[in-house]
């Protein structure tokens, strides 16, 4: 990450726009322990209370960077109920990294949140379209199969 | 342009809550 991911210029001008980062290593004392890491990189989103919402585990491209960091300011969004904030996010990973491993998960939780924003079971059973459409073998098509039957 | 890291949890926490964003959290290791 130190020497491919982080040093290119889009990444760094999108970290800064859209996140605090904070870097510390593997073995710091107390956060390791506190956040029970055991391989690096291990990159984690947290809100402005310390609250993890999302972690991801080994190298990311610089595309597949900036897609789970989307990804996990929308699980963020999610997780406090600002669901409108969470579907916004959702959507920035579908329109700007739809070819990322992050992209199948950002479909699923997108159609939950849309759910609980309008309590319709339409974007679920989209989602189940979509998903198996376009991300076939993903594991987020799998969950999302019983949504077919809505 | 270089990504600027904060270094400590507080300091991280305490921007966040300023600027609305939430932290990327990145344990590396420095070999």
């Amino acid at each position: 990450m130190e020497t491919v991911t982080f040093p290119e210029k889009e990444v760094a001008e999108f970290i800064s726009e859209n996140v605090i980062p904070l870097r510390v290593p593997h073995d710091h004392k107390p956060l390791s322990d506190d956040f029970n890491i055991k391989w690096t990189p291990t990159l984690i989103i947290l809100d402005d209370g310390g609250m993890e919402h999302h972690r991801t585990v080994g190298f990311l491209t610089p595309e597949e960077l900036m897609a789970s960091v989307l990804l996990g300011i929308g699980k963020m969004y999610f997780d406090r109920d600002a669901f409108k904030e969470a579907v916004g996010m959702f959507k920035r990973v579908l329109g700007d990294f739809p070819d990322t491993g992050a992209a199948p998960e950002a479909m699923f939780v997108k159609a939950v949140a849309e759910f609980k924003l309008t309590k319709e079971t339409a974007p679920l059973k989209e989602a189940y379209r979509l998903l198996s459409e376009k991300y076939p073998d993903s594991e987020w098509t799998k969950r999302a199969l019983p949504y077919r039957l809505l | 342009m270089k990504i600027k890291w904060e270094t400590g949890l507080t300091a991280a926490l305490e921007r966040a809550e300023k600027e609305n964003k939430a932290v990327l959290l990145d344990f590396f290791n420095p070999g």
